[in-house]
């Protein structure tokens, strides 16, 4: 059982990036915040009493519940087609190598570092922007997996989907982004 | 054009789990400056959370003494603590309320049997006895008489 200082701890450590992820989401502050909200509550009332380890698992889950209860409360059909339809092909990769968006920092002096050319704060805002143009189950594979640092089981069962899905999402959603971000001159 | 890099399998999905990583920082970023009204609202969230935790808690362990005292039997018995256990304290919370109703029932009864005992003796004494001769005299007797009986 978690004890008062590790369901704290855990709550401050994510809960700018559980915001975040509502944000991106619902693409409205408030909505974000009630969300998150919600969502710590329900862990506190519910699962306070579960191992600290199990915390994350079960606050990615509840976190994806409470985002899709606000999608069902709000009835905007229109915004849960975009923001959840994952099966639609997000364009041809074509001859597109992911490498090329990450060669500059791998030793390379061909290409000048993207800080050379863009402030950090524009790179953090096409990033996120970026981000929060994926698919839903793509940009919530992808944040979980390499932002919360689920693994491949873990972020399947966050998802309540196969892992064979959750590497296809991430697979799809790292090359959306690499290829967006290599468009605007954007190497990581 | 195909790019020229040639990967190792699996090369492929460590590629994209370093840039997942990158971009996982930058993300990191962006989160750790958010507006110091928003981080205060999630201040202010997560301190309402951590309340109600708090409550949760507190009335379990309000409770669990009470599960003690009412079941310690059947605590022991069943190994204590688990659904199975909590099922019966309900069960048994029920069973005084079972009983109250039973008795009140069999008083009822014993109640009623007393009353139709009582009649009957009465009736048996009336109609074992002689009436005497002034009773055939008063008019309500014989008005009495003349009432058909069930």
């Amino acid at each position: 059982m978690a004890s008062e200082k590790e369901l704290s701890d855990f709550l401050k450590n994510v809960e700018k990036r559980a915001f975040k992820r509502a944000l991106y989401a619902v693409r409205d502050h408030e909505a974000a915040l009630d969300i998150v909200q919600d969502a710590m509550i329900r862990l506190a009332e519910k699962y306070a009493d579960r191992p600290a380890a199990e915390l994350p698992l079960v606050f990615q889950r509840i976190l994806s519940n409470a985002t899709m209860d606000w999608f069902r409360r709000q009835k905007v059909r229109g915004a849960l087609m975009k923001n959840f339809s994952d099966y639609e092909v997000a364009g041809e990769d074509g001859d597109f190598d992911i490498l090329e968006t990450l060669e500059s920092q791998d030793g390379s002096t061909a290409t000048e570092s993207a800080s050379d050319s863009v402030s950090r704060a524009q790179i953090m805002l096409a990033i996120e922007s970026q981000v929060e143009q994926l698919p839903g189950r793509q940009r919530e594979a992808f944040l979980l997996r390499y932002w919360e640092e689920l693994d491949v089981a873990e972020t399947a069962a966050a998802m309540g989907c196969s892992e064979g899905s959750v590497k296809t999402h991430c697979s799809r959603a790292v090359h959306a982004l690499a290829k967006a971000l290599k468009a605007k001159g954007i190497t990581l | 054009m195909k790019n020229q890099n040639t990967l190792l399998p699996g090369g492929e999905e460590a590629l994209e789990t370093r840039f997942g990583l990158r971009v996982a920082v930058h993300l990191n970023d962006a989160a750790g400056q958010l507006p110091h009204d928003l981080s205060e609202r999630l201040k202010s969230a997560r301190e309402q959370a951590l309340q109600r935790a708090k409550l949760v808690r507190s009335a379990q362990i309000a409770t669990s003494p009470k599960l003690v005292t009412r079941g310690s039997v059947a605590a022991l018995a069943l190994g204590g603590g688990g659904p199975r256990s909590d099922w019966w304290i309900k069960f048994a919370s029920f069973v005084p309320v079972l009983a109250l109703i039973g008795g009140f029932a069999l008083i009822s009864d014993v109640h009623t049997n007393a009353q139709i005992k009582a009649a009957a003796e009465i009736d048996a004494a009336l109609l074992a006895d002689d009436a005497p001769l002034a009773a055939y005299s008063d008019p309500g007797f014989v008005e009495f008489h003349k009432v058909p009986r069930d």
